[in-house]
């Protein structure tokens, strides 16, 4: 029974979640919209702002007004720290496409995430508001929490001082300006890019804030970034990247669906935020209020930096070291007992593997046509649940299931491909993660799929090779028949992908990256040449997900989180976007420093194993100086190396090379 | 007969209209040039034509079917090619392969999906060799190996204009083909359109009149949208209204 007050209460509450999301969304819109920035990073100054309040109001405790100063005082801080983050990093930047930007803030989310467990410790912080604040207040005989109200009636304040400010002051105007037109206002003889780390700083002010007072509502911990991020981009996709009231509307919206999804129709709460998203965006590309133009602003934008690779290792010496890899990790195996336990070949170079066929997968979609995926996990969770369920419900064979993957991969791949490709740019890359995260609130619905346990459980494999079972058959000791089969899959895939780059679809894909409307004035129709791609690129994420399974020995959400498909993207720009063979070495050198991290980590005592234990910060660490300085990866560093120390430097070169197969291998 | 005719084509940006009413009639064979001064609405006309822009009324018919409503690459195939005024070529890649490209793109609709997906693109020895020649017509044969980007500017323009011969297109057009160019290769440009298309239907595009007076079968001369007048060039250059759009619309 639906009340008017339990009602009220309902929609007072999505009010104060939507406000939340307002002040976020505001600050990323406007950064987009200025500076073309998609600031992954965002959630995490948010959660930046709720920690450093905590910590200043422990620091005052005692003193009254604790809270009111941590909430002026600590955005204020984020604000600096975010200008500085803006200077240092994001500047060289700019003028490159903005896929740069986004794996940059995704280096950074990292890094401040490991940064704020380092110094706060992995335990939830309790940040009580005031005792002036708390507790409900009754107002005409409705009774409500006081708290609520303050966060609706700031946030609305903030927000509308924000319109005051975009509207009404000249710097306002030329910021709103910019991030309507920024060409207009250029052209208008004012210097936009001067704002830059204003913006950036006043949307980091604007997160911290929102961080705080919903931090205080619920509680501080960590992974509230991460948790806030992708609704928060949705807010802003659905509203129109670039538009402040589509921020306003979009947020409040958001907030007030979730909040009744949840108590009126719990069977969609998560789901319904991103079936609107992607409904939307299907029917209106550039969001409610989104500027069109920004579709097709393609002129402005740097090019994808792709590793030649080329220069001074001759293809024969590439092949004779590709060979002598493959070579190498064939007889990994041999080594169990002897100089490492069977955790080396079976488990760690197992998922060096499997994520270099993911990466793999990932390149040839953006590395060849250009489509930056966001949601490449939701290929590779697709491929591993199928290939569980198939197991567990249907035949035990773990070969069907398998197959059953790579096919139902290649079929969602079909499914988005045909509804997202036409749609440019960053919002293809919105849509994608849209679904990605659609299909992970799926899978943690139902039975079938196992729920948020995922499917782990043992059964008997009656014939063939059940999942359980087929890691487990032994050629001699600890070494896997299994292990030989992903080698082969792995390599035998690259192989495979390789030829089609250089047969007439491969050549046409290059084409399209380089320049799509060239390539449709030859005559090619260039969408479904990138819809085919990404099938393909679907199919090998799925058989990547397949073989996952094995060493999970099953199949969870945590498949289809998207941390993953940031991960990805990180390992395919970190070996070299472009190059098929760089983004495996990339997956390499990635799990491979995690691994070392860890393995030091973990036997280095005091602060110094601690922070080696943050791998992820120190590896997000890493990437942002490679995405600044070495954009084309790994596999160009023999050319770099050598165009900084002359031409003498040859040497250094093939040292260079040296080393990143040593860390592929090892 | 017309191979290449435009019935009332009109494109309209908001409030602006960018072509109005267009009727052309290109005879096969034949050389036109559109000239008028800049913001004419040349570019915009083209784009209509080749189906870069959807037209918001008219029609564009090509050998007798109505094409209007079929995107571009569709018109490509029939047998419509265009160059870029802004250098398009594919910068990353050699220049043969760029040619090669093109060359490719009308026998791929017949390639099976195996040849498609795994054989060598350099193992369709016709694809190969009518790229080869095409490279030698434009005059880029030295240069097969070279990297687009890395070429100089006169020779990237006739990179483009192998771009759209290897299409073998039947119509042609090219839209300011020697932009950017210093006299002597402006020439050359020329005579080298004149020389490898002489077989095509071309539709040039200049704002300059003096450079396309002697090439040109017909000239059509365009201002703020709709034709001022068609004719020889002869006529178009005796015609006051012609002049009056030109002195009076802007210094080309």
């Amino acid at each position: 029974m639906v009340t008017g007050g339990t009602l009220l209460t309902q929609l007072l509450n999505g009010l104060s979640v939507g406000m939340v999301y307002v002040l976020l969304a505001a600050g990323l819109s406007i950064i987009f919209g200025v500076m073309d920035v998609i600031n992954f990073a965002h959630g995490e100054f948010y959660a930046l702002g709720a920690y450093l309040a905590v910590g200043i109001a422990a620091a005052l405790s005692g003193v009254t007004g604790g809270f009111w100063i941590a909430l002026v005082a600590a955005p204020l801080i984020v604000g600096v720290i975010g200008g500085l983050t803006e200077r240092v990093t994001i500047r060289p930047l700019y003028g490159r496409n903005p896929l740069y930007h986004i794996l940059l803030t995704f280096g950074l989310v990292l890094v401040i995430a490991d940064g704020i467990e380092i110094i706060w410790g992995t335990q939830p912080k309790n940040f009580a508001p005031p005792a002036l604040l708390s507790g409900p207040i009754t107002i005409a005989g409705f009774q409500y929490s006081l708290y609520n109200y303050f966060v609706i009636a700031v946030g609305a304040l903030i927000a509308a001082g924000t319109w005051l400010a975009l509207t009404e002051t000249r710097v306002g105007i030329i910021i709103r300006g910019g991030s309507q037109d920024r060409g207009m206002v250029r052209a208008l003889g004012i210097d936009i890019d001067r704002y830059y780390t204003l913006v950036f700083a006043f949307g980091c002010v604007l997160a911290a804030f929102a961080g705080i007072v919903l931090g205080a509502k619920q509680e501080v911990a960590l992974g509230m970034g991460n948790a806030i991020i992708i609704p928060a981009f949705v807010v802003v996709v659905l509203g129109g990247l670039g538009s402040f009231r589509g921020a306003v509307v979009g947020g409040l919206g958001i907030g007030i669906v979730q909040t009744l999804t949840q108590t009126y129709v719990p069977a969609l709460t998560g789901v319904i935020v991103y079936l609107l998203m992607v409904g939307i965006l299907l029917v209106k590309p550039q969001g409610l209020f989104g500027n069109p133009e920004w579709q097709n602003h393609g002129g402005e934008e740097g090019d994808l930096l792709t590793g030649g690779g080329g220069g001074i290792l001759d293809t024969t010496t590439r092949r004779y070291l590709a060979a002598a890899l493959v070579g190498v990790l064939a007889l990994v195996p041999l080594g169990i007992g002897v100089t490492y336990s069977s955790y080396i070949p079976n488990s760690l170079v197992l998922n060096v593997l499997v994520w270099a066929l993911f990466a793999l997968s990932l390149d040839f979609v953006m590395g060849y046509a250009g489509l930056v995926s966001l949601g490449h996990v939701l290929f590779y969770g697709v491929g591993a649940y199928a290939t569980v369920m198939m197991a567990m419900y249907v035949t035990p064979v773990f070969w069907v299931g398998l197959l059953a993957g790579v096919a139902l991969a290649l079929a969602v791949a079909w499914f988005v491909g045909y509804l997202s490709i036409r749609v440019s740019g960053v919002y293809f890359a919105m849509i994608t993660l849209g679904f990605a995260q659609l299909a992970y609130n799926l899978v943690t619905k139902f039975d079938i799929t196992g729920g948020s346990d995922g499917l782990y459980t043992g059964y008997d494999a009656t014939y063939g090779l059940g999942i359980g079972e087929v890691g487990q058959v032994s050629l001699l000791g600890d070494i896997q028949l299994f292990y030989y089969v992903v080698l082969a899959l792995v390599v035998g895939s690259y192989l495979v992908a390789r030829q089609i780059m250089r047969a007439p679809f491969g050549s046409v894909l290059q084409a399209i990256r380089e320049s799509e409307d060239r390539a449709e004035f030859l005559g090619y129709d260039t969408v479904e040449y990138k819809r085919r791609a990404f099938m393909v690129s679907g199919g090998l994420a799925g058989l990547a997900g397949g073989l996952a399974t094995i060493n999970s020995f099953g199949v969870g959400p945590s498949f289809l989180f998207w941390l993953k498909s940031g991960e990805v993207i990180v390992m395919t720009l970190l070996g070299g976007m472009g190059t098929l063979y760089g983004p495996m070495l990339g997956a390499g050198a990635f799990l491979g420093l995690k691994e070392i991290l860890l393995t030091f980590g973990e036997s280095t005592p005091g602060l110094l194993g601690e922070v080696l234990s943050q791998w992820q910060g120190i590896l997000g660490l890493i990437f942002v100086v490679f995405v600044i300085y070495v954009p084309e990866g790994l596999v160009s560093l023999p050319e770099t190396l050598q165009a900084r120390f002359g031409a003498g430097g040859g040497g250094g070169g093939e040292s260079a090379t040296d080393a990143t197969d040593a860390e592929v291998s090892d | 007969m017309a191979i290449l005719e435009t019935h009332d084509l009109t494109k309209r940006f908001d409030e602006l209209v960018a072509v109005d009413r267009v009727n052309l009639s290109v005879e096969a064979g034949e050389f036109r040039s559109v000239i008028g001064p800049n913001g004419a609405g040349k570019t915009t006309l083209f784009n209509t034509i080749t189906g870069a822009l959807r037209a918001s009324e008219g029609e564009v018919v090509f050998e007798g079917e109505d094409v209007t409503a079929l995107p571009s690459y569709e018109r490509v195939r029939r047998g419509i090619g265009r160059s870029f005024q802004i250098t398009n070529v594919f910068g990353g890649l050699t220049a043969l392969e760029n040619v090669r490209l093109a060359a490719q793109s009308i026998p791929s609709r017949e390639m099976s999906v195996g040849s498609q997906l795994f054989r060598d693109k350099n193992r369709f020895d016709d694809v190969t060799a009518h790229a080869q020649r095409v490279l030698e017509d434009v005059g880029l044969g030295e240069h097969a190996e070279t990297k687009a980007s890395t070429l100089a500017y006169g020779d990237q323009r006739r990179l483009e204009i192998g771009l759209v011969l290897a299409t073998d297109p039947e119509v042609v057009l090219l839209d300011e083909p020697t932009a950017g160019m210093g006299v002597e290769e402006t020439e050359s440009t020329m005579a080298l359109v004149d020389d490898v298309l002489a077989e095509q239907t071309l539709l040039l595009i200049e704002h300059d009149i003096d450079l396309v007076m002697d090439v040109s079968d017909k000239i059509t001369v365009l201002n703020r949208g709709s034709v001022v007048r068609t004719g020889t060039p002869e006529e178009v250059a005796s015609d006051e209204e012609v002049q009056a759009a030109y002195l009076g619309g802007g210094h080309a």
